[in-house]
């Protein structure tokens, strides 16, 4: 071998090796520097994306059962408190970005339910309930334009922009171009809405029940009393109640409350326990009361209830929720029947986290005595025997700031097929749209960063091919 | 569009990997028949390489550039797509300058890694592709367990970028550095 060869030889070992190496640095470094919490835009991202959810269901003459079951690293189940610090009882455990820092918010699980007069959302799901400006998105709706709104704000007293349908506005994504109020009657008498169920840890399972909901042209409370109201004066600041001192301490302790996963242990004030407030009691710093007051909840409002007692052990939570199949709030809840199969979607709360930071799962049917996605069948006796019963394994997964305007739009490449009824499932995969709407939130920064990484490859196989171009070996001019 | 982009695909990836065959063969061998083969390259990676850029074109056309860039595969797709034309004419002038030149020495073999990697970037894009249609195939998992998940943006960090800028313009100063200059020799050059 020439020395001349030998130079050639080593120069092209270096540029194969300078350029696999760089292949190899951008394969190791990929996807870094972009993707981070911000909370000054609303912007936190779950550590887990996905997780998994059991569901069954069974059903009777009366009553429609269902037993959710599901992952949790720690139970959460107190939240909203009211803390002294020495001179003010400060409030903590408000619904956070992301997750509450003391770890005070609620563990919740909510199932929408339709029997598919709400079309779009047999294929979409929650979908079609996200839109702009909603509360804890990057672009909220300032409150004060709430509160100035004639319906959101002066009518149902808003101050925030929660779920909404579709249909109740003149465009999907126009948060305050609600349709007329004769419209929005006529919609909810052709069962445009959406019924919620809504279990939360603290403020419905300690008196057994669930928040009983729906969506309309809101995420809105069905009549009757809730299950639980408000325990802080809004003119002093001081509470209304207090535990009653016949029964222990008449307070928590800050401590206490902060790490409680101890369901025997006081973490929530009921009327049972409550007496008023007394100011004079030589209260002290740390002592903490809950801001909330919980009571049994009435009419349509109170219409589900917890089977038993719901539970967090061994890593998991297993809940039994109840409902009467009519409940005769027809306007309100979806009414079941034997043979009827209805559209479901079910998300969690957990990790001390609110509002928009949950899971949901896609929408799938349940039938009633009918094949479906999830069967329900009938029991007899007082209780089903669950480990007879079918369930459906879900995944659920983090749904970012997707909205359903932004999903009919120009930037959605399956637009398209969304008008066409393809579902959302038939493209998607939980994971794929976890990982979407991670990316949604940063769509701007990556985007740029992806075309710089586009035109930075580019540029390297140019510079790779003139090296090799360089150290092309060329046939000799020969001089005889 | 997306079924004629899906039609039109099979055209590039037969020639590109028949090429990869090919430069694979021409190494290990220098049999007439190899040797043949190898003479067909520039003009096989030539009709690869407009067969690939009417796939690509036609590709754009499937979805607004708008919808492409805000999806996360379809972007996955378009800079795999964009890396594996530029690399294969990249092979493609290697080749035809190249001539019988580099099927000697250290060429003979550069040549087939250099090809492995083409073919590796042609099956990603492909794999990408499907997963688009709705086809996914059990790559996307491969990817996913060598640590990219095909459902997030492939992008590099900004010292990343960095490198790979600097390294592309090492890579050009060297182009000019080691720029051939004339020279004369006796008669006779490598020899097969």
């Amino acid at each position: 071998m020439s020395p001349t060869s030998t130079a050639a030889d080593r120069r092209l070992l270096f540029a194969g090796a300078l350029f696999a190496t760089l292949l190899l640095l951008a394969w190791l470094s990929h996807g870094r520097g972009i993707i981070r919490d911000d909370p000054q835009r609303n912007i936190v991202i779950p550590q887990q994306l996905l997780m998994p959810l059991t569901l069954q269901a069974a059903y009777n003459e009366e009553e429609i059962w269902f037993r959710y079951r599901w992952p949790a690293e720690r139970p959460h189940i107190a939240m909203d408190m009211l803390r002294f610090d020495g001179q003010h009882w400060q409030r903590h455990g408000t619904s956070p970005v992301g997750q509450d820092p003391d770890g005070l918010y609620e563990d919740r699980l909510t199932m929408l339910v339709d029997d598919g007069r709400v079309a779009e959302f047999r294929l979409f799901g929650g979908y079609i309930t996200a839109h702009g400006g909603q509360r804890f998105m990057s672009d909220a709706v300032d409150a004060a334009n709430v509160r100035a709104h004639p319906h959101l704000g002066a009518t149902l007293g808003a101050s925030d922009v929660r779920k909404y349908l579709p249909a109740t506005r003149q465009a999907p994504h126009d948060w305050d171009a609600l349709v007329d109020a004769d419209t929005l009657a006529r919609q909810r008498q052709a069962g445009y809405f959406l019924d919620l169920w809504h279990w939360r840890a603290h403020r419905s399972n300690p008196v057994g029940m669930a928040d009983d909901q729906h969506v309309a042209e809101y995420r809105l409370n069905d009549s009757g009393r809730g299950t639980f109201s408000s325990n802080q004066d809004s003119d002093t600041g001081l509470p209304h109640f207090m535990f009653d001192p016949s029964l222990g301490q008449p307070a928590l302790r800050w401590s206490e409350i902060t790490t409680t996963t101890d369901f025997d242990s006081r973490y929530f004030l009921s009327r049972d326990q409550a007496v008023p407030f007394d100011p004079q009691h030589p209260w002290q710093v740390g002592d903490t009361l809950p801001r909330l007051l919980l009571q049994h909840a009435d009419g349509s409002r109170g219409a589900i209830r917890v089977v038993g007692s719901a539970r967090w052990q061994d890593g998991h939570w297993e809940l039994v929720l109840a409902r009467a199949l009519d409940t005769g709030f027809p306007l309100e809840d979806k009414i079941l029947h034997d043979q009827g199969s209805y559209d479901l979607a079910v998300a969690v709360h957990r990790d001390a986290s609110g509002s928009r930071w949950h899971y949901v799962s896609l929408p799938f049917q349940l039938g009633l005595g009918r094949d479906a996605t999830l069967r329900a069948d009938r029991f007899a006796g007082s209780a089903p025997d669950w480990s007879q019963r079918s369930s459906l394994e879900l995944t659920l997964f983090y749904p970012g700031q997707v909205t359903y305007a932004s999903l009919l739009s120009r930037r959605h490449a399956g637009a398209k097929a969304m008008r066409q009824g393809i579902p959302a499932r038939a493209r998607h995969s939980e994971q794929q749209l976890a990982h979407y709407a991670v990316e949604g939130e940063f769509r701007q920064q990556i985007t740029r960063q992806w075309l710089w990484t586009l035109s930075a490859g580019l540029l390297l196989i140019v510079g790779f091919a003139a090296t090799l171009f360089s150290l092309l070996p060329r046939p000799a001019r020969s001089t005889s | 569009m997306s079924a004629y982009h899906a039609l039109l695909s099979h055209f590039p990836v037969a020639l590109w990997i028949t090429a990869t065959l090919i430069i694979v063969w021409r190494s290990l061998s220098a049999a007439t028949l190899a040797q043949a083969a190898a003479r067909l390259l520039p003009l096989l990676l030539l009709w690869a390489a407009l067969m690939g850029l009417i796939t690509f074109s036609a590709g754009l056309l499937i979805w607004p550039l708008e919808a492409v860039s805000a999806s996360p595969l379809a972007r996955n797709h378009l800079l795999a797509a964009s890396w594996t034309l530029a690399y294969w004419v990249l092979l493609l002038a290697l080749c035809w300058r190249g001539g019988n030149l580099i099927w000697h020495g250290s060429w003979r073999l550069l040549m087939p890694a250099l090809a492995l990697i083409g073919v590796t970037l042609l099956g990603v894009t492909g794999a990408l592709g499907g997963h688009l249609i709705g086809n996914p195939t059990m790559i996307g998992s491969l990817l996913r367990a060598l640590g990219w998940e095909i459902y997030t943006t492939f992008y590099l960090p900004g010292w990343m970028l960095v490198l790979t800028l600097a390294g592309a313009l090492l890579f050009l100063g060297l182009a000019w550095l080691w720029r051939p200059r004339p020279t004369t020799t006796t008669r006779g050059g490598p020899q097969p």
